[in-house]
């Protein structure tokens, strides 16, 4: 393996809140190695997003990140002052955001938002980053691109948007891009269009990729490893194919068996995971996913298992896991 | 609508256009604003053309038209009338716009500028700046603005850019509290921590992408400032601490001067008031249009 671009450990992001501390992110840790594409899957509220923001410094103003280290090209990404943040920010490491709808400027033209990128880390002048502007939006393959510089946000598409984000992102070549739920808010057929964008673009610079997402289908079809993500703690990560054939975390294996599927039975009825999310207003004590488990020991009520390895490059966070091939026999189960 | 009309419309819906561009179309069809248009136009050409429009000098006197008794209504040289000194009402009048419009934008623009300054930094960098800043505001704001304006006028002395100056100041919690406001609305926007995300420094961030997000509200708020400035001017004309001179043609101190002509000579007074009125009234229906023009829930709308 190629030695990592960004090595997480032990980061910890806390809210302070008017009901009180919100335990947003409870000691992740996960590496990207160049050309990589690293998934981490959960559900709304898990702490997917605010581990991102985190890294790059740009948490709401009551967000702290109160432990760990995020190490980039030698540096402490959480250690550096906003203004050395800054200029990684768009430069090495950039962020494609979930709605494009809102994530460009009404009233700035396309052609000023992909410049200013462009003027901020190369100091290049209107015309040079003009001419690389429409570069950018040709290979996000936007036609008549010189023309369309000029427009504003609400002269495109969700989708076209979409690629305007992504080429805003990737104007300086980022070693890193980090891309939040790119595809929530489209239509599943552009949803394939900004992925399959997104995957050549990415290989074609040997640029690293942290996938965001809650679409496991997303994951299985993009991501090379995956981690899951629940209450601020990743609860299983592996290769996508050792996840999705072999879930070990009775959460992972809740999340595969609430999504349709097309070889599932006629009959067979989707099986949602009992409860809601964990009320991160308390540091955790005990397994955060214990509530709502159908495969709950005494020992999750007591203490928060660690993240053990039990085959290579497969990890749990469980003390009763999953049979290795309970989702197997169930789906063949389910299909005859 | 015929196919033709259609056709012509989805032509004017593609035709690429900024977000100003697509106010003005809707400002356009406002009648109010029209009308607004041609008050304030007419004021505007008048206070650019005064000597050219009026027939007398604002100071010229005529003494022996008053020796009768004040005053001799409207006639035919006279189109308003004469004042108690044999002054022509009509020129005085035409006169007076230029001062009404100087004090009126001189004043707007002094609060506009500090309000503006002062609400940015406010929204945008909260805390005890921010604190301190509309606290400061609160307590002009809890002053009554005609009151303040009277008390820096007595501080300064009377005049008109002591007029200027305490009408401006009035206006300066007014703009300063809008724009905080709307910046606060605009920095939790996506497009801000996009923008923060591609490393774009917090001034530019404030500058090139919260401050025209948040301009528009300022826009109708300043037209109104305008009508309202142009009212407590008057209002301190009328109280005499409005310009010392009394040969000038201010129009609230046109109103003070004939109080103890109101029995006899009452178009003196209905004059200069009409002038008032009309003035304000130009500006208030510019700015209602504005508003509906620039409002983003209307907008796309026809």
């Amino acid at each position: 393996m190629r030695t990592p671009l960004l090595t997480v450990e032990d980061l910890e992001v806390r809210f302070g809140t008017s009901r009180g501390l919100v335990y947003a992110v409870n000691g992740i840790s996960f590496d990207i190695a160049p050309g990589e594409t690293l998934g981490i899957v959960g559900e709304s509220g898990c702490g997917k997003s605010v581990t991102s923001l985190a890294l790059l410094g740009i948490l709401a103003r009551n967000g702290r990140v109160t432990g760990g280290t995020a190490m980039f090209g030698g540096r402490d990404l959480l250690k550096l002052k906003d203004e050395q943040l800054r200029l990684i920010r768009g430069r090495e490491i950039a962020m494609v955001f979930q709605d494009p709808m809102t994530s460009l400027n009404p009233v700035l033209t396309i052609g000023k938002q992909l410049r200013e990128p462009l003027q901020v880390h190369f100091g290049m002048d209107k015309s040079q980053a003009d001419r690389r502007a429409v570069e950018l939006l040709e290979q996000v393959g936007i036609p008549s691109a010189k023309q369309r510089l000029r427009d504003y946000p609400h002269q495109f598409s969700g989708g076209m948007r979409q690629r305007v984000m992504i080429a805003i992102a990737l104007a300086c070549e980022p070693k890193l891009l980090i891309a939040d739920e790119p595809t929530t808010a489209l239509d599943v057929t552009i949803q394939a269009q900004i992925l399959e964008l997104l995957k050549t673009l990415v290989s074609e610079r040997d640029t690293a990729l942290m996938l965001i997402t809650h679409d496991l289908g997303v994951v299985a079809g993009m991501c090379e490893r995956v981690n899951v993500m629940y209450a601020g703690m990743f609860m299983e990560t592996g290769s996508a194919a050792a996840l999705f054939s072999q879930p070990r975390h009775p959460y992972t294996l809740g999340l595969l068996q609430s999504v349709p599927r097309l070889d599932a039975g006629r009959r067979q009825k989707l099986m949602p995971i009992p409860g809601s999310p964990r009320n991160m207003l308390s540091p955790p004590g005990e397994c955060p996913f214990a509530p709502r488990c159908r495969y709950e020991v005494e020992q999750s009520r007591q203490q928060v298992p660690p993240l053990e390895e039990i085959e290579p490059g497969h990890q749990v966070r469980c003390f009763n896991p999953v049979p290795a091939d309970e989702w197997q026999r169930e789906r063949l189960g389910g299909a005859a | 609508m015929s196919i033709a009309e259609l056709e012509s419309r989805e032509i004017q819906l593609e035709r690429p256009q900024g977000l100003w561009s697509e106010a003005w179309q809707r400002l356009r069809r406002n009648r109010g604003a029209i009308i607004g248009f041609g008050l304030v136009g007419t004021f505007v050409l008048v206070a650019i053309f005064a000597p050219l429009l009026a027939p007398y000098g604002p100071r010229e006197q005529n003494l022996s038209l008053v020796r009768e008794g004040c005053c001799p209504g409207p006639s035919a040289d006279y189109w308003f009338g004469v004042d108690a000194l044999g002054r022509d009402e009509f020129s005085r009048i035409l006169y007076g716009a230029r001062y009404s419009l100087l004090i009126g934008v001189v004043s707007v623009a002094v609060g506009l500028t500090f309000g503006l300054i002062l609400g940015a930094v406010a929204g945008f960098f909260g805390g005890i700046i921010d604190g301190v800043i509309m606290r400061l505001m609160d307590i002009m704001l809890a002053i009554p603005g005609f009151l303040l304006a009277i008390g820096i006028v007595a501080m300064l002395g009377p005049g008109i850019w002591q007029i200027m100056i305490a009408v401006g100041v009035v206006n300066i919690p007014i703009f300063a509290r809008l724009l905080r406001g709307a910046v606060l609305a605009q920095r939790e926007n996506d497009f801000v921590l996009a923008a923060r995300a591609v490393g774009v420094p917090r001034r530019t961030i404030l500058g090139s992408h919260i401050l025209p997000n948040s301009i528009s509200p300022l826009i109708v708020q300043g037209t109104l400032a305008l009508a309202t400035a142009i009212i407590d001017v008057a209002g301190l004309g009328y109280l005499g601490l409005g310009p010392q001179d009394p040969a000038t043609p201010e129009w609230g101190t046109m109103l003070t001067d004939t109080i103890r002509y109101l029995q006899t000579a009452p178009h003196l007074a209905i004059i200069p008031g009409i002038a008032i009125v009309l003035a304000v009234l130009g500006f208030n229906l510019i700015g209602d249009g504005l508003r509906e023009a620039l409002d983003p829930k209307l907008r796309g709308r026809a």
